[in-house]
């Protein structure tokens, strides 16, 4: 007869060969190389979460499907989860195939460790043999295999409401000086003359003002080997940074660290406060109504002898390596690269945005074509502090930069900080 | 022999009834072995297996994608020296002070002002009770409006025509951690309040008529009789307390994200920044088992303590 009856030296032994299995499964930190199911949609993970932009997606996963060739399935997820959870996605045995994300050193970063699929054969298209070299080399991983797609491209600049500026008598600046005198003027109607919006979540929007005041002072070259780690956050060319930011601290808006940039635009459209250093997707959560009055201008130039470098951060998409559809996917990237998907996207968000296909249409307005002109006339271009270096470098700036804000004094101080923290990350 | 055997079988014999009665608690019914070896088997894989991982992971450097590398104690010796591990321990001790110091006095008050039965103590008992219904992130999100720079604080501060004590509340390193301490205690008061109520019914009026008798005072009662009858609960609301100060998160999160540069960090916060903004997940996980040695220490010490006074 079988003896049933438990006994502790029993359930110890089950609890231990529990652990045993457990051990030989492998743990959480171990690396699949697993691959996902081959059957079913192509899945596009999306962070476009903002309403025009993730009912641009829909309409572009749509006029997919109705194309035949193969299923997508859009799952749009919050900007800030998405960027957390991507790490997570891209190692997951069954991860989603498709990502929207960033190239440069963000997506090689993943390249590196093998966790992106290579896309040559994608860039063999006809429409991708078409875009610009400098397209062409952002998108190439440091192992030399193309690694993303990209689609469309927006810029920064500094955004102000042209009947405000009408209303106010005051026009768009060239020079620092030019500049610091808007500034006055505006200051002295009352109005915020700089509006910023790092508080909230979106600290990160501070470092719109620190990449630009550094590619004008020491140029874009020395600006992406400093977020590479090859300088020093406390050498003397930084001090000069926060040195000229601090001519202008007396014009930016006290509450600038205390709302979020979607509370600042706001108040930027509102006419409290004058002009505001943001990119295009601000837009994307604007009144429609509002569009055709928004204008902006070139960030100020403070030394003619640095090359003219802009802001214009691309955006696209990158596969994981492990996905099982790997024809499907192919096939998506294609269209993806091609004119009518780019278009449809423009057409379906606030259309402030520029496609990267040389065929496919922008918005058209005047707005659009001025940015178009504006990126044209750069000699060198940026994507932004995290894209040029990593998301894990950026709270380091987010916290050196809303102290400076605070305590403007303390410059020496917060930047032996920042170095210290950055070297944590550059080291890891 | 029908007569004989009958008794047979309505009487058992005491050596069968010895039988039956050795058997019964040595035969668990499967049923029963299964209800409580699934859900230990599921709390082995999903709870104590992931915990035992965390103490691995603290010893390793580990980005999240690549293998993680083994530095034996080399987190701990990083945190000796980071400045803002420093910022976080002290504002976490503040933290377990404040929010849990507040919220037991506070609700401790409340259950006593509350504890009598009369008309309308429903409803009050309700409106302390109703925000910890809601979720700490939906909470954050309305306090986060309150305290907006043209929020409903700083309104009212107008209104009352102290204009000059207007504040970017959370925005301001001087003000950001006690901002973010209100919500959490206005959600923590009613929890702690329920606990208080549950123990002050339990104490038996025979001895508060007994020291009335005695000519013992409102404030001799309260000392003598009920502080020591709630000794237990005070065991439990210590628990509680101690355990919630150590895992807040949402509300910080949700309000500061431990900002402005630090200054409302909490050592749940930065091991969150620091595993998943920052991607070392090593160091995340070092100050995980901090925060466990912590929350433990406190706790055992504590009922260690107690245990020994009950004794």
């Amino acid at each position: 007869m079988t003896n049933l009856q438990p006994s502790r030296r029993r359930v110890l032994a089950g609890l231990g060969s529990v652990g045993t299995a457990a051990l030989l499964s492998g743990c959480v930190t171990a690396t699949s190389t697993a691959q996902s199911s081959s059957k079913g949609a192509v899945t596009l993970q999306s962070n476009l979460s903002a309403p025009q932009a993730k009912a641009a997606m829909e309409d572009l996963a749509a006029a997919y499907g109705k194309k035949g060739s193969a299923r997508l399935s859009l799952n749009t997820v919050a900007a800030e989860t998405f960027r957390t959870q991507l790490p997570t996605y891209l190692t997951s045995a069954n991860p989603p195939d498709v990502y929207t994300w960033y190239p440069g050193s963000v997506a090689d970063a993943y390249a590196k460790k093998h966790l992106l699929l290579d896309l040559d054969e994608v860039w063999e298209s006809p429409d991708l043999k078409r875009y610009s070299k400098a397209l062409h080399s952002l998108c190439t991983g440091s192992e030399g295999k193309k690694v993303f797609v990209p689609t469309t491209y927006y810029w920064w600049g500094m955004f102000y409401r042209k009947s405000n500026f009408a209303k106010w008598g005051v026009q768009e600046p060239t020079t620092w000086d030019e500049f610091l005198d808007l500034c006055d003027k505006l200051k002295s109607k009352g109005v915020d003359p700089i509006g910023l919006g790092a508080g909230g979540n979106t600290a990160w929007v501070a470092s719109a003002w620190f990449d630009y005041l550094n590619i004008r002072i020491n140029g874009a070259q020395y600006h992406r080997q400093l977020l590479a780690g090859q300088h020093r956050f406390d050498d003397p060319e930084v001090h000069k940074v926060f040195d000229r930011w601090r001519e202008v601290l007396p014009y930016f808006d006290p509450d600038g660290t205390a709302v979020a940039f979607q509370d600042a635009t706001t108040s930027l459209l509102n006419g409290r406060s004058g002009m505001m250093l943001i990119g295009t997707f601000f837009a994307d959560a604007a009144p429609k109504d509002a569009l055709d009055d928004i204008d902006f201008f070139r960030f100020p130039v403070i030394d003619p002898k640095i090359p003219l470098a802009e802001e214009a951060p691309t955006d696209g998409y990158f596969a994981s390596a492990r996905t099982g559809r790997h024809d499907q996917v192919t096939d998506l990237m294609r269209y993806l690269a091609g004119v009518e998907a780019q278009e449809i996207y423009i057409k379906g968000s606030s259309g402030t945005v520029l496609p990267c296909h040389p065929d496919a249409k922008d918005a058209g307005t005047p707005l659009v074509r001025k940015g178009r002109q504006h990126i044209e006339a750069a000699t060198e271009i940026t994507q932004f502090f995290n894209r040029d270096s990593s998301d894990a470098l950026q709270p380091t700036a987010d916290t050196a930069l809303t102290k400076f804000l605070a305590k403007p004094k303390s410059v020496d101080g917060i930047l032996t900080d920042w170095q210290r923290e950055a070297e944590k990350i550059w080291r890891a | 022999m029908a007569v004989l055997t009958a008794p047979d079988r309505a009487a058992p014999t005491s050596a069968t009834l010895r039988r039956t009665r050795e058997r019964g608690p040595r035969r668990t019914p499967p049923l029963v072995l299964a209800f409580v070896l699934v859900p230990l088997l599921a709390e082995a894989v999903w709870v104590f297996w992931p915990a035992l991982q965390g103490f691995y992971l603290a010893l390793t450097d580990w980005d999240g994608v690549s293998p993680p590398r083994f530095v034996g104690l080399g987190n701990f010796r990083e945190m000796a020296h980071d400045s803002v591990f420093r910022t976080a321990a002290l504002d976490t001790v503040l933290w377990l002070v404040l929010f849990g110091g507040l919220s037991a006095l506070l609700g401790l008050g409340a259950a006593l002002l509350l504890q009598q039965e009369r008309r309308g103590v429903g409803f009050y008992r309700a409106a302390l009770f109703l925000p910890v219904v809601f979720s700490l992130v939906a909470t954050a999100l309305v306090w986060q409006a309150i305290y907006q720079p043209d929020g409903v604080l700083n309104q009212m501060l107008d209104a009352l025509g102290l204009g000059s004590l207007r504040h970017a509340w959370l925005a301001d390193q001087d003000t950001a951690l006690y901002a973010v301490i209100v919500p959490a205690l206005w959600r923590q008061i009613g929890y702690v309040m329920v606990l208080y109520l549950a123990g002050l019914k339990g104490i038996d009026p025979a001895l508060y008529e007994a020291a009335k008798v005695d000519g013992a005072g409102r404030l001799q009662r309260f000392r003598h009789v009920t502080l020591p009858q709630l000794r237990g609960v005070n065991a439990v609301v210590l628990s509680v307390i101690v355990i919630d100060s150590l895992r807040s998160f949402d509300v910080v999160w949700s309000l500061t994200r431990g900002g402005p540069y630090h200054s409302s960090e909490l050592l749940s916060t930065y091991m969150y920044s620091t595993a998943f903004q920052s991607l070392r997940l090593g160091y995340g996980s070092a100050l995980a088992v901090v925060i466990f040695l912590l929350a433990f220490g406190v706790i055992a010490s504590y009922l260690v303590r107690a245990f020994r006074e009950a004794d």
